[in-house]
């Protein structure tokens, strides 16, 4: 039977939504503010043991020799695992591109400083830290890459001697008549950039506790997961267990950001576990552990790129040489974020043609991961820059520049060079709405007098597309199979109509429990404090993946419509049957399944499952005492990329314009933020207040990664930074409370309407400011290009200019 | 991060834990004094202190007070920043020091971490020191010989390293109140709110019929130790208050700086430039103030 998830919400069976589209409270937070959620840190199992991780020094060594005798002698150690046990149980993980990966010990060489080589399992951290301090390692240096450069240098060390190359992929994507454009532009600007580490910082970091039950031979892990479907696939990969002798519990997560990912704390503890007679094993990375190599490292990236214009600044080609470091290998997916770009390679705009060259490039540098925006927020400060500078060639205002290029609202969908499809967008109403918010001309006037002064103000005016509800094939080209990412849930009504939803992932900050009990309250006409939602283990969720892409809202939204659709057809067999008419006389309206045209005749949700699971007497023939639906829905229409990429990837584009105003320091170098201004447009907006945060958030990230955040090496590739000392995480003091405002267009496609938005202003952030450190250096004719745009780097310019 | 194994002792009274000091080095045990624990915490931790023994000072009572004594003000060690940051006492009478504890990382740091702890630990990035020689403070140390008073400029040696004797405890700090009319500032270039100092200025004014009588000038952030800016002091005795003076005594500070520090956030010649502007700035904020 064909299921159709509403588009729109006056298709829902309600008179008017009482949840959906208002700021309600978020369902999930009286547990989180008093501590009541179970992170996994607070939890203990009865004879747990703990692990620590004795980390490599060196970026890049051969291991001669290991000696763990004198640990395994101090009292209360139980187990040390080295890379011989892992290398004789288990396989390295697996990576796109295959053949990338490590395994989660270093077995027989260290490819970067941080990577596990020992773990023990101890009565408690302290002794096991104890222990790590009497293991020997005997280690015979190699040279370390340090860079790309270096890794392409002929003759360069290899960080994967099977591989015969550190370049892990490269190739290039062709777009249209790219060339032809090129040569035919009035005007091409061409800058090079380079945006430096940066990467996910949650406030909590992994953590899990594996049990081996060994009698069974399988597999318990509980954590801090975020896609605990896909890792315990995973695990049963890298553990050689079959999939369903490995069981993943999510617990709710102090946020997640794409840096909760890696596989090795758990196959670590799986397997001490498994050396110390099943005991459950808790991991907890720490924070230096997690800064010197956990799965906050993400976008090492060296652009080249150019833009060709007309002389009316009609914007014609966008062409990006993309040079990213990777890391030691490929196990933390950080290959994908290179690829995610093509979701909407030229932004807002209509530009014909494109180009990309991209090399994936393996150094001794710790490996990267997936952050929030998931590649795109260094692309689209290469592409606003470049307008930018277009802009101040051609003396264009930099609003304008885009305003003439936008992708006007009539050509949606709108299918961009790189393959995807824009679903809708209004991207004029968005620049005007943020254009009068922030009064654009008053702070143009400001900054003229302020130049006058001497002052160096400047203003970004930057506009961004966010895809959302990512899919697999969006990656196919760097070697993820499939399309389609299914979410699942179970909705059920008990005896006395109370409801339960039960879905794949848990908590991690983003109110998605919230937009649940929203959509199947407003759906069910029931009241949101009957709705209880759940997270299922993996041995029993519906297939789904949980958080990341941009996706969640809208993928739970579409399954718990979907499930509920279902509940509404059984129910009207039933409300028939009992009524004696036809199911197709039945509606459901306002929580109660009525008689059309005679809605006095009726029965409300709780009445029709309660008859349904104590009357069988009553039901239809084939109508089982199940008042339960499930539904794993999917991004309709997806379709498998050609050779160049193209596909219909990200289902949903939302869009926003930042203005923001900054001062810098011309003695200090430092930059002040003085006015932020946002105006977005996510189609129907589920919880605004989710929304805001959502975006308050993405500018704190992108503040940091724009002025703050840096993973420093130096030349041997150590690195410079291991605590919050020095990576500099910016505080509630740094980041300015944006002004917001919005413009609701809503998704033709998406269920009810709704555009992906939970990666939000990251994607915007760094290059607002960025454009707006660069308009204030314009006079100057200085231009950073470099992020983050620290003082040290600012003040050199302006240095080096005096 | 789990600290390595220590023994841990909390006494009850001074004398106690000067007692318990000079036995604990009798035995050769490393011991060190645990206060707010701000910095020595994280640094147990990171298993970069890995004393045998600490000795905790949080049940030893009488070392909280801020108060007015023999025309100075004195604080007790164990005396929270936030409470003299909340002193009137303070506030009023001794501004540069009520600035500079502002300064001292966030309110709940400030909650937790001692005045005295700053103090001992000596980090040479933090305000404290700076502002202690700016003002001449006294250390008041309690040892197995009881009390000796040691003045600012021999108190801090070098990196995180103080005049105090390992028997020995400091138990009190003391501050002149500021004169009427002396202008001070204290200014410092941070990466983000509460960081410690890539570079700082602390300073005294005196003004009189238009002329800088007394300059004191400390800046932190850029040595092993709080350093005097002795040139720029001399070159501003006498000198009209004004920009012209100020830029002046910017740069011969910056010029008299043997080798600053240098980090992945501020290379040496960065952190020399800042002095320079720094200094020139809180004279000016200074000279706003003197009368």
């Amino acid at each position: 039977m064909a299921i159709d998830i509403p588009t729109r919400t006056d298709q829902l069976p309600t008179s008017a939504t009482r949840f959906i589209g208002k700021a309600v409270n978020r369902i999930e937070d009286p547990a989180l503010v008093s501590g009541t959620v179970e992170f996994i840190d607070n939890l203990s199992l009865p004879g747990m043991l703990h692990c620590a991780i004795l980390r490599s020094p060196h970026p890049h060594a051969r291991i001669t020799g290991i000696d763990v005798s004198a640990a395994l002698e101090l009292p209360g150690v139980e187990a040390v695992l080295t890379g011989e046990d892992v290398e004789r149980w288990c396989d390295p993980c697996f990576t796109a591109p295959e053949g990338w990966g490590n395994y989660c010990l270093a077995v027989g060489k260290v490819r970067f400083v941080g990577e596990p080589v020992v773990a023990v399992a101890a009565t408690s951290r302290y002794i096991a830290e104890d222990a790590l301090e009497l293991i020997q390692v005997e280690y015979e240096l190699l040279a370390p890459v340090a860079n790309p450069d270096e890794a392409m240098a002929p003759g360069a060390p290899l960080v994967f001697e099977s591989r015969g190359t550190n370049v892990i992929q490269s190739r290039t994507y062709t777009w249209g008549e790219v060339d032809r454009v090129f040569a035919e532009a009035d005007r091409i600007v061409t800058r090079q950039f380079r945006w430096n580490r940066v990467g996910a910082n949650p406030t909590e970091t992994f953590g899990c506790i594996c049990q081996w039950d060994l009698a069974d031979n399988s597999l318990t892990c509980r954590g801090a997961y975020q896609t605990p479907r896909f890792m315990g696939i995973g695990r049963a990969a890298s553990l050689r267990l079959p999939a369903n002798k490995v069981k993943i519990i999510s617990h709710a997560q102090g946020g997640g950001f794409g840096g909760k990912g890696g596989p090795r704390g758990t196959d670590i503890a799986a397997l001490l576990s498994r050396k110390s007679d099943g005991r459950p094993v808790k991991y907890i990375e720490d924070r230096m552990e997690y800064l010197l190599a956990g799965g906050g490292q993400s976008w090492d990236r060296y652009y080249d790129a150019s833009l060709a214009l007309k002389a009316d600044g009609t914007v014609t080609g966008f062409k990006v040489r993309l040079v990213d470091d990777q890391g030691a290998g490929a196990e933390g997916y950080g290959t994908i974020s290179a690829a995610k770009p093509l979701a909407a390679f030229t932004g807002n705009y209509r530009i014909e043609a494109a180009f990309y060259d991209l090399t994936l490039v393996a150094t001794n540098r710790a490996p990267t991961y997936p952050y929030r925006g998931y590649g795109p927020p260094p692309h689209n400060l290469v592409l606003e820059s470049l307008m930018d500078v277009a802009a101040r060639e051609l003396t264009l205002d930099p609003a304008e520049l885009r305003r003439r290029n936008y992708i006007r609202p009539e050509q949606f969908p709108y299918t961009v060079p790189s393959g995807n499809e824009y679903d809708s967008g209004n991207y004029a109403a968005v620049l005007d709405r943020v254009l009068e918010l922030a009064d654009y001309k008053g702070l143009r006037e400001a900054q003229t007098k302020a130049r006058a002064e001497g002052r160096l103000v400047g203003i970004g005016v930057v506009s961004t597309v966010e895809p959302g509800v990512f899919d697999w094939n969006a990656y196919a080209t760097v070697g993820v199979p499939g399309v389609g990412v299914p979410e699942g849930v179970k909705v059920a009504v008990d005896v006395f109509g109370s409801v339960t939803v039960a879905v794949g992932f848990n908590l991690q900050g983003q109110g998605q429990f919230t937009i649940a009990a929203q959509v199947v309250a407003d759906y069910l006409g029931v009241d949101m404090n009957t709705v209880k939602v759940t997270t299922a283990s993996t041995d029993v969720a519906l297939p789904h993946f949980g958080q990341g892409g941009s996706r969640l809202g809208v993928a739970v939204t579409g399954a718990i419509l979907g499930a509920c659709e279902k509940l509404r057809q059984t129910f009207c067999r039933v409300v028939a049957h009992v009524m004696q008419t036809e199911p197709e006389q039945i509606e459901l309206l306002d929580g109660r399944l009525q008689m059309k045209g005679a809605p006095s005749h009726g029965m409300s949700i709780a009445e029709v499952a309660g008859l349904m699971l104590s009357r069988s007497d009553l039901l239809p023939l084939g109508v089982e005492p199940c008042p339960e639906a499930t539904f794993v829905w999917v991004s309709p229409n997806r379709n498998q990329p050609d050779d160049q990429g193209r596909c219909r990837s990200y289902l949903t584009a939302a869009a926003a314009t930042h203005v923001v105003q900054v001062e810098i320091d011309r003695d200090t170098g430092q930059v002040k933020i003085l006015g932020y201004y946002i105006v977005d447009d996510c189609g129907t907006r589920l919880n605004p207040a989710n929304v805001e945060g959502q975006l308050q958030g993405g500018v704190a990230q992108g503040v940091g990664a724009a002025l703050y955040e840096e993973y420093v090496y130096d030349p041997q590739c150590q690195p410079l930074v291991s605590t919050f000392v020095d990576y500099l995480m910016p505080t509630i003091h740094e980041v300015p409370m944006t002004v917001k405002d919005h413009i609701v267009t809503p998704s033709p496609i998406a269920p009810l309407g709704a555009k992906g938005c939970g990666e939000g202003a990251i994607h915007t952030t760094p290059a607002a400011l960025l454009c707006a450190i660069n308009d204030a250096l314009a006079p100057l004719g200085l231009e950073c290009r470099e992020t983050p745009a620290s003082p040290r780097r600012l003040w050199q310019l302006l240095h080096d200019k005096a | 991060m789990k600290p390595a194994p220590f023994e841990y002792h909390a006494p009850t009274s001074i004398a106690d834990a000067v007692t318990l000091l000079a036995r604990l080095e009798d035995e050769g045990c490393d011991a060190k004094i645990l206060a707010g624990g701000q910095s020595l915490m994280p640094m147990l931790a990171m298993r970069v202190a890995r004393p045998d023994a600490l000795v905790d000072l949080r049940r030893v009572p009488g070392l909280d007070h801020i108060r007015l004594q023999d025309g100075h003000i004195a604080i007790g060690a164990m005396a929270s920043k936030r409470a003299a940051e909340l002193s009137e006492l303070v506030r009023e009478r001794q501004p540069l020091f009520h600035a500079a504890t502002r300064l001292v990382g966030h309110q709940q740091i400030r909650n937790r971490g001692s005045v005295g702890g700053s103090f001992a630990h000596a980090d040479p990035a933090s305000e404290y020191p700076a502002v202690a020689l700016v003002l001449d403070m006294e250390m008041v140390a309690t040892g197995p010989d009881g009390e000796r008073v040691i003045p600012a400029a021999e108190f801090f040696v070098t990196y995180m390293t103080t005049a105090l004797e390992p028997g020995e405890i400091l138990t009190e700090v003391r501050m002149p109140v500021l004169p009427a009319g002396t202008g001070w500032a204290i200014q410092e270039i941070t990466r983000r709110s509460g960081d410690l100092a890539l570079a700082g200025i602390a300073l005294t004014l005196r003004i009189e019929a238009g002329r800088c009588t007394d300059a004191r000038i400390a800046a932190f952030g850029i040595d092993a130790t709080a350093v005097r800016l002795g040139e720029a002091e001399e070159a501003l005795r006498g000198a009209a208050p004004n920009g012209e003076s100020f830029a002046r005594a910017g740069a011969i500070a910056a010029a008299s700086l043997a080798d600053p520090m240098s980090c992945i956030h501020a290379s040496a010649e960065y952190r020399r430039h800042l002095v320079g502007t720094l200094l020139e700035r809180a004279l000016a904020e200074a000279a706003a103030r003197a009368h």
